[in-house]
């Protein structure tokens, strides 16, 4: 457990180095919290826009207070997604690149620890970002529209959040059996893509698929009713995760032996 | 310019804040790094130039580790 922390402070200490611990909270905060604003501000922008005749009226109906924080949960489905992908490509197929796993790796390292801890490092950085900016739009929307009950908000939170927990898992399953950060990336995303589009045109095939839990989480928000297969999706999820996990531990052990 | 007089800008001011913040960590970082991942120069127009997304293209892709 020792030899972890050490594994752990490490990856720690380079993501504060990279300044990930600034600037990727603080992209978050700014993708989430854009949308309640220009959803609120919406009918002045699109007058100081202008090109419209004189006395042409719009009437916009006034969005309510769920619509603008599902706006923001879906800002983290697709810019947030893309962001956790991009810093986490690179985390064990870069350091393979550039031979700093092979320096870490000739030490008595078990691989095991050495991929939990960069996929728990990788999870704190994103769970704690993902916390601040879904929270501070909250409260936006809370401020300009109109407060949704915490416990709602704390709910859709856990249960986007595990979505967001399996395509971290998923990039790191594909680090460790390919060397280049950017085919990581690309292969990552692509099948991300590939899942959110089955998931969503066939809803009714595919009603336990992680990729719908974004769409579960809106109807806490929304106060809808909740899906049936909210619960079959989680547990799906959940063992898709484990499952991810271990491979990911199996095939970099069979890798860097080979 | 009423669009600009109708707006509170206490709700804008954290935006504008964490703006600031980013361009002002991506060029004190830019200035420190031996060597970006392409000329400074363009790397520091980029960061300050384009709105709300050019530090974060300098922090993923411009620091090369």
């Amino acid at each position: 457990m020792n030899q972890w922390m050490t594994l752990f402070k490490k990856e720690m200490l380079e993501m504060s180095r990279n300044f990930k611990w600034i600037w990727v909270p603080l992209t978050f905060i700014m993708i989430a919290v854009k949308e309640p604003l220009t959803l609120y501000y919406m009918p002045q922008i699109i007058d100081s826009l202008g090109g419209l005749p004189e006395g042409a009226v719009i009437e916009l109906p006034v969005p309510s207070a769920g619509e603008a924080l599902a706006a923001s949960l879906s800002q983290f489905n697709t810019f947030g997604v893309l962001i956790i992908v991009l810093i986490t490509m690179g985390t064990i197929a870069g350091e393979r690149k550039s031979g700093v796993a092979g320096l870490i790796l000739v030490k008595p390292v078990s691989y095991a620890w050495f991929v939990t801890a960069k996929w728990a490092s990788s999870m704190i950085l994103i769970w704690i970002s993902y916390f601040l900016s879904y929270f501070l739009s909250w409260y936006y929307v809370g401020v300009l529209f109109e407060f949704i009950s915490f416990m709602d908000f704390l709910q859709s939170f856990f249960v986007n959040g595990i979505w967001l927990t399996l395509i971290v898992t998923v990039v790191i399953l594909f680090n460790t059996f390919m060397k280049s950060p950017g085919a990581v990336g690309f292969i990552s995303i692509g099948i991300i893509v590939i899942l959110s589009i089955l998931s969503s045109s066939l809803p009714h095939l595919l009603e336990w698929s992680p990729a719908l839990l974004s769409a579960y989480a809106n109807a806490f928000i929304m106060g809808s009713n909740l899906p049936d297969e909210l619960l079959p999706s989680i547990i799906v999820s959940v063992i898709m995760i484990t499952l991810s996990l271990l491979a990911s531990i199996a095939i970099f052990k069979r890798r860097e032996l080979a | 310019m009423e669009f600009l007089e109708s707006i509170n800008w206490a709700i804008l001011a954290p935006i504008v804040i964490i703006q600031l913040i980013l361009v002002a960590v991506a060029i004190i970082d830019l200035v420190k790094i031996e060597k970006a991942n392409g000329p400074k120069w363009v790397w520091a127009l980029i960061v300050l130039f384009i709105n709300l997304l050019g530090p974060i293209i300098y922090f993923i892709f411009g620091r090369r580790s």
